[in-house]
């Protein structure tokens, strides 16, 4: 027993510091993460369920903004509009949204639900054309106020896509 | 200016359901055969009464045309 001690405190003093406190030193303390974790769902469908993803861009009711890891949690509302999820540097996924809410939470992970949400190659350029000539003549007719109001919604996501193709192509 | 849609009085749902059939209607085609079939949602209530169903009435929040 005696000899024991004696060995431990040997090797203890040996470096000239208490084994213990040369031992525990935290090598996994929690370094600032880099990822930011994506959930990505809509009513029908999950696109994204705690994949881990470099950055977020997407366009909300206050602004355009990107998502890095660490971002101040927020709500923001979803315009329709692009959502740019850069996976790593080769990887970029793009999808329109029809609207819905980004949660940005605390610890570097990121909500979005949408009602409906499509990669830009699904869409057809004639389609969104003629929608729009279609929501812009309803919007500027003597339609009743709230026919015109659904009209110029239209209007804007038909907007919206047009910008984000023309911008892809 | 931001919310035009508001003072129209249409509801955050109305609008959300408006976004989303614009955007169905926007894909090609054999998309949006299958994304359309989402937008027929509807609800309807019958009111019991003394084990007998009242009057089936249909509820027309989500308007879909």
């Amino acid at each position: 027993m005696n000899i024991l001690a004696r060995t431990v405190r040997a090797a203890t003093f040996a470096s000239g510091k208490p084994l213990a406190s040369v031992r525990f030193y935290a090598q996994e303390a929690t370094a600032p993460s880099n990822i930011l974790r994506l959930n990505f769902a809509l009513p029908h469908q999950t696109l994204y369920r705690n994949v881990d993803v470099q950055q977020v861009n997407l366009s909300s009711t206050s602004g355009d903004m990107g998502i890095l890891a660490n971002h101040v949690p927020s709500i923001e509302q979803l315009r329709p509009g692009v959502i740019e999820i850069i996976e790593n540097p080769n990887t970029t996924q793009k999808y329109f949204v029809s609207g819905g809410f980004a949660i940005v939470h605390p610890n570097s992970s990121l909500d979005i639900n949408a009602i409906e949400a499509f990669s830009l190659d699904d869409f057809s350029i004639e389609s969104i054309k003629t929608n729009l000539a279609e929501a812009q003549r309803i919007a500027a007719s003597s339609a009743s106020e709230e026919e015109k109001a659904v009209a110029s919604i239209e209007a804007e996501v038909y907007e919206n896509l047009q910008k984000a193709l023309t911008k892809s192509a | 200016m931001a919310f035009a849609w508001k003072t129209a009085g249409i509801s955050y749902l109305q609008y959300a359901q408006i976004c989303a059939r614009a955007v169905r209607n926007a894909l090609k085609e054999e998309q949006r055969v299958i994304a359309q079939r989402r937008d027929e949602q509807g609800l309807k209530f019958a009111k019991w009464e003394a084990g007998k169903q009242g009057e089936v009435k249909n509820v027309e929040f989500l308007r879909s045309e």
